[in-house]
């Protein structure tokens, strides 16, 4: 009797792992697939920018690197100007955003009361849910007003102060870096702060009262437990930020005022590359195309190097920790 | 109530050292659930006291009034009074700093901060002194000798603390609190996440340290209780039923309730 109902019993669970082992292999195979799809869509947008851009790049080579002319009428192009704008405008965006970001991020984590934590929180998150078509239009309508009419103010008090004094003189066209800055900022700053609230949730009461019992104020706390623990992460969030600002379109479009000039002064208008894309991109031809796609091209290349500088700033921090 | 007072305040009229700390009448609530109910007792100075009691009966509140750690959370409630030294610390005039620095206190379960072993101990004594490195260097080190944890980690001072085993990460943890030269020392629960050698190093370490501060200990444990306290409290459903010389709690028990917990009738 036993040895009849033992031996299906035994042929089944060898059918059983067979089963097993065939789904388990088709489920890597399958997340194999998509990191790769992943992979693939990236290195294939890069090298079909490259493509497209080679006719620039072979005619001009470092050239169109360093040179900041940019003539579509005798098909001169350099992109520096370009490039400057965009880090120049993100390199705004992050230094305003990144301290509102974590003062926000602590706020919701340390001080607010629980009432306050989700209408806050998701007031924030309604930010990050605005197309940035409409940051450009609040931005130009409503925003260059106002940056002009503070201009004037900016060139007579932080105009004056040495060595910075040259980034705020200018008149007061309201477009321009600055702005484009600001806009990008407000923009950024729901992404950074979601990210910075839910790495600062994962630091253990524990470790923050250890502190505290040491006779440490909240913003020891904060600086010398909170940061420390969470910082690969927020510094992710960071260039989670940053990323969106290199590459953000319409709304540094609407209010970056599209000149090729390079100055010293961030209330002068400039250009970013994906907004010289967006604003020529209709009726460009031969060469001004290629060189649009080339531009494309360059934004892959400086966000990827962006994200290298993080990586190794990461490794750096966590070598002088003693890791 | 009074009873109870008279009761818990009386035996220390044979204890051998004076009180350091006086807890009078302290009430505790929890978002309006009360906690404890009414504590009065006197912790002798350089002496360890235990603190036991099966979960939830509030011992590892009490503790944590002693060093108004509670106060960083909001909702949170103390009345009645708790005199350090004389002075009232449950007084909103008494410094935070100042009482901090009095009170050092060890969690139960090993907490390195993310830094160096180096910098785990010297980080509480830089937000209160201001002193050349090679006086930091000194004191880190006496700190880390008087956790007889120094001749374990001197060649990794500069290595990072999260790599210590989990003894070493609470003795650290005791060096970072002795550190700052506190003169009370509330330990809660501090053995309670360690293998029994680790165990036997603590309260081994405890026996030393009794000769500098006042130790406060919580414990789930009873032999611990037994084993490196003087005095030991009995706490339940958040009142002091007992509180008396550790060797008279557990041989000859005044009340039946402290009698069937530490023969293991309930707990």
């Amino acid at each position: 009797m036993q040895a009849i109902s033992a031996e299906p019993l035994a042929r089944d669970t060898e059918h059983r792992s067979r089963a097993d082992a065939r789904h388990d292999l088709l489920f890597r195979f399958l997340l194999r697939f998509c990191a790769l799809l992943v992979l693939g869509t990236l290195l294939g947008a890069a090298l079909s920018t490259l493509w497209g851009g080679r006719e620039v790049l072979f005619k001009d080579g470092f050239h169109f690197l360093f040179s900041s002319d940019w003539n579509p009428v005798e098909d001169q192009y350099g992109a520096l100007a370009p490039i400057v704008g965009t880090l120049v405008t993100s390199l705004i965006a992050l230094v305003l955003a990144v301290p509102v970001a974590f003062g926000v991020a602590l706020f919701l984590t340390e001080i607010a009361p629980n009432w306050a934590r989700g209408p806050v929180s998701t007031a924030i998150e309604l930010l990050a849910g605005i197309p940035s078509i409409i940051y450009g239009m609040w931005g130009l309508f409503v925003f260059v007003p106002f940056m002009a009419s503070i201009e004037p103010w900016l060139n007579d008090t932080l105009g004056n102060v040495p060595v910075i004094g040259a980034l705020f003189q200018g008149p007061p066209l309201g477009l321009g870096l600055l702005t484009a800055g600001i806009v990008l900022a407000v923009m950024i700053l729901p992404f950074i702060s979601s990210v910075m609230r839910e790495v600062f949730k994962t630091v253990p009461a524990r470790l923050k009262e250890s502190s505290y019992a040491l006779g440490s104020t909240t913003w020891e706390v904060v600086w010398d437990i909170v940061l420390p623990y969470t910082r690969s992460a927020v510094i992710g969030g960071i260039f989670l930020g940053l990323g969106r600002a290199l590459g953000e379109t319409m709304a540094v479009t609407f209010v970056l005022g599209n000149s090729y000039n390079i100055t010293s002064s961030l209330l002068m208008p400039g250009t970013s590359i994906s907004s010289s894309i967006a604003n020529e991109f209709n009726e460009a031809v031969g060469l001004h195309r290629s060189a649009l796609i080339a531009l494309g091209f360059l934004l892959f290349v400086v966000t990827f190097i962006v994200l290298l500088i993080a990586r190794l700033m990461l490794r750096q921090l966590a070598r002088r920790e003693g890791r | 109530m009074n009873d109870l007072a008279a009761a818990t305040a009386a035996p220390l009229a044979g204890a051998t050292s004076s009180a350091k700390i006086k807890v009078r009448d302290v009430h505790f609530y929890y978002n309006g659930y009360q906690a404890l109910k009414g504590i009065n007792m006197d912790i002798p100075e350089k002496q360890v006291t235990a603190i036991i009691g099966p979960s939830g009966c509030g011992k590892s509140t009490l503790l944590r009034i002693f060093n108004r750690i509670y106060a960083i959370y909001p909702k949170l409630e103390a009345k009645g009074s708790i005199e350090l030294d004389g002075e009232n610390i449950l007084d909103p005039n008494y410094s935070m700093n100042r009482l901090r620095t009095k009170v050092g206190m060890v969690f139960q379960k090993p907490v390195p901060f993310p830094m160096t072993i180096f910098e785990n101990v010297a980080y509480g004594i830089r937000h209160h002194e201001k002193m050349s490195r090679a006086d930091l260097e000194i004191r880190v080190e006496q700190a880390l000798r008087s956790a007889a944890l120094w001749e374990e980690v001197k060649d990794k001072l500069k290595q990072s603390a999260l790599g210590l085993s989990g003894g070493q990460q609470q003795r650290l943890c005791i060096a970072r609190g002795i550190a700052l030269r506190p003169e009370v020392l509330l330990l809660d629960e501090p053995t309670s996440a360690l293998d029994p050698i680790a165990t036997g190093r603590i309260e081994q370490l405890v026996e030393e340290l009794k000769h500098e501060y006042t130790i406060v200990i919580v414990t789930h444990n009873m032999q611990q209780a037994a084993r490196c306290s003087d005095r030991t409290a009995f706490m339940y459903l958040g009142e002091l039923i007992e509180f008396d010389n550790t060797e008279k709690i557990f041989t000859k028990p005044g009340k039946k309730q402290t009698e069937d917990y530490i023969t293991g009738r309930f707990g």
